[in-house]
């Protein structure tokens, strides 16, 4: 995910990626659109071709920011900083689409935009953690610096991720008033819904490599021009 | 002692030192010389190891201690406290009294009653006493009086022998008396 | 051959002594300055008197709210003591010493997260009678509760004792310290309001005890990403 032979271009391969997501999103949505509807939800499930590709991806997005600020912590090289930053801020985008698109599918379905479900919880706290991660960097001036505190920030908040889940799982399951169960919402899925979601994932993925590639590259001319 | 191979610092977008190469051998004074903002403090904390180069290496022997200016100690200790303090957390042992009575230094007064010179005085003293192989000195000489000064030139003297010393200063006489090289350092 | 030797000395002889010296010696300067300690102290009676006010005064709902309350509190006073450990070395310039001292840093993170373990521990149980005082708890099992707000506040300091000492130096970080600490230890403040309502309620300890589990769990994984981490964002 690192190298570019022509540091000031994207590469054929970010073309490809980027290209590729573009040209088939429209037909994800389509086969999106054309799906059949949930048997109980009706056209409501729709919005899982944008929210479970959108969750998948943000949690991808952060576990690859974890990668790579381990790989900065090791080596100290400045190109695994900028891929764990492109990584970041593409997952924030991802997370925030899944959160809202969730929200939006909440209401109808639960009746409230929001509850407390481990998965619910935990996302949002990641969401936080992130959010948390970009204004640390603002705040410090020296790179060398802001690199390793970032990196330090991308690994604890991941670590915080299995941590978080036990954590609101037990706390709910203790927890004596009403509750939401996430299988009430459960979707069963017909051949054509499981296809449409899997070319989803797949469109969204190709676009998250994409943008990763064309983030971090811009990242390095950045850097390239306050060298200069 | 100490090798300095292209090295450069930037914060945020300006850089404070372009592509700076130096050496220092056993036994040798550096003087740093520029005018105020010139990056004698963010050099002298580069070689100290409190910054790290945006790009370059920085190449060090043995232990490093710096001294900033003004130097920093804990208001609410005493004299005889903050030493042994600095003993203990540096693994040293020494004679911390003598080198009180050396400075012509109090004991037991809360280093909030000192003075900038009185503070300047117990700074080398602690340097001594610590005997670090390399001293990092950003204006030793502000604030000392002509005793003092006598006993930063032997101080400087005894660090030389035990490695080597490079400090930032605004006196030029102090720079040639003592100095072996003189490095100029351009506004940035 | 003579900074070998002293090296040798540094990393054998004083390992936990170096500690146990910073943390006492912190103590030490916080007495002396007295505004930290007190003002702490104030800030958990007014808090805790505050919430107490808003919350009451129909018995049961305290009683409900309590555990919460005392979470929260022991929260903000944990931001407020990590905080004033690095402010010992911000205020007089003196944390660069600290880092030109021989051998690894991590003596420096465990000195500072002691420091205020020897001060967090009086002060919670301090709030713990306070709020049985305010919010009518019956304090039956005074030892489990506190042992809770131990386990708790140990994770809460270990991961505040890193950001506060990343932050220590940049600008703005009244503001970054909370909201990134915040976001990490809702696991402590979960599992803490847990097992402090299930030890008031009479609940078996064997329950209240897989909280204490997973705040080991977290004390354990932050206490160890701290201290390996902290060196990393210290130097330079």
């Amino acid at each position: 995910m690192l190298k570019a032979a022509h540091p000031e271009r994207p590469d054929a391969l970010t073309w490809a990626f980027l290209g590729l997501g573009v040209l088939l999103l429209p037909v994800g949505l389509y086969l999106a659109l054309s799906a059949p509807p949930d048997v109980n939800q009706g056209y409501l499930a729709r919005i899982m071709y944008l929210h479970v590709p959108g969750a998948w991806l943000g949690y991808l997005a952060f576990f690859v920011t974890f990668l790579y600020s381990l790989l900065y912590l090791f080596r100290q090289d400045p190109r695994y900083d900028r891929v764990a930053l492109a990584s970041a801020e593409i997952g924030l985008v991802f997370m925030g689409l899944a959160l809202v698109t969730g929200m939006l599918w909440a209401r109808p379905t639960w009746g409230v935009y929001w509850t407390w479900e481990p998965r619910l919880t935990t996302t949002a706290i990641l969401f936080a953690v992130y959010v948390g991660y970009f204004l640390l960097r603002g705040a410090i001036e020296d790179p060398e610096l802001r690199a390793k505190a970032a990196a330090a920030v991308g690994v604890l908040g991941f670590i915080n991720v299995p941590i978080s889940y036990m954590s609101v799982k037990w706390w709910r399951s203790l927890h004596q008033t009403q509750s939401i169960d996430l299988t009430t919402g459960k979707i069963h899925m017909d051949p054509a819904m499981l296809q449409a979601l899997l070319f989803n994932l797949f469109v969204f993925t190709l676009l998250y490599l994409g943008f990763v590639r064309l983030r971090a590259l811009v990242a390095a001319l950045e850097a390239q021009k306050e060298e200069a | 002692m100490l090798r300095l191979e292209a090295v450069s610092k930037r914060f945020g977008r300006d850089w404070v030192l372009r592509d700076v190469s130096l050496s220092l051998g056993r036994g040798e004074v550096l003087a740093l010389l520029g005018p105020n903002g010139s990056g004698k403090t963010t050099l002298l904390r580069l070689m100290a190891g409190l910054l790290k180069p945006t790009r370059g290496r920085v190449v060090r022997e043995g232990r490093a201690l710096f001294l900033a200016n003004p130097p920093p100690f804990h208001r609410h200790l005493t004299a005889k406290e903050h030493l042994l303090y600095d003993l203990a957390f540096h693994g040293g042992r020494g004679d911390w009294r003598g080198a009180l009575a050396r400075y012509g230094l109090p004991e037991d007064l809360p280093l909030a009653a000192f003075s900038s010179g009185m503070k300047k005085r117990l700074a080398l003293a602690r340097l001594e006493l610590l005997s670090p192989d390399l001293w990092l000195l950003d204006e030793p000489e502000t604030a000392l009086d002509q005793e003092g000064r006598e006993l930063l030139l032997r101080a400087l003297d005894g660090a030389r022998a035990r490695g080597g010393v490079v400090f930032a200063t605004h006196d030029r006489a102090l720079a040639e008396a003592v100095a072996d090289r003189v490095l100029w350092l351009g506004a940035a | 051959m003579r900074a070998e030797g002293q090296k040798a000395v540094g990393r054998g002889g004083l390992g936990v002594g170096r500690v146990w010296l910073l943390a006492l010696r912190d103590l030490r300067l916080e007495v002396r300055d007295r505004a930290g300690v007190l003002s702490a102290l104030s800030f958990l009676a007014v808090m805790l008197f505050i919430m107490a006010l808003a919350l009451g005064p129909e018995e049961g709902a305290l009683r409900r709210a309590a555990p919460g309350v005392l979470w929260v509190a022991l929260a903000f006073l944990a931001t407020l003591l990590s905080t004033r450990a690095f402010a010992l070395e911000v205020e007089d310039a003196t944390l660069d010493d600290l880092l030109l001292t021989p051998g690894g840093k991590e003596w420096v993170y465990f000195g500072k997260l002691l420091f205020q373990m020897l001060l967090l521990f009086p002060l919670s149980a301090f709030a713990l009678l306070l709020s049985a005082l305010l919010f009518h708890l019956p304090l039956g099992k005074a030892l489990p509760l506190f042992l809770t707000l131990a386990l708790g506040g140990l994770g809460y300091a270990g991961v505040a004792t890193f950001y506060a000492g990343l932050l220590a130096r940049l600008r703005g970080r009244e503001v970054l310290l909370p909201l990134l600490l915040f976001s990490l230890v809702v696991p402590v403040v979960l599992a803490g309001v847990r097992a402090t309502a299930g030890l008031l309620e009479g609940v078996p300890l064997a329950e209240v005890a897989s909280w204490w589990q997973l705040l080991l769990v977290f004390d354990v994984v932050y206490l160890t990403a701290g201290a390996l981490l902290f060196p990393v964002v210290m130097e330079g």
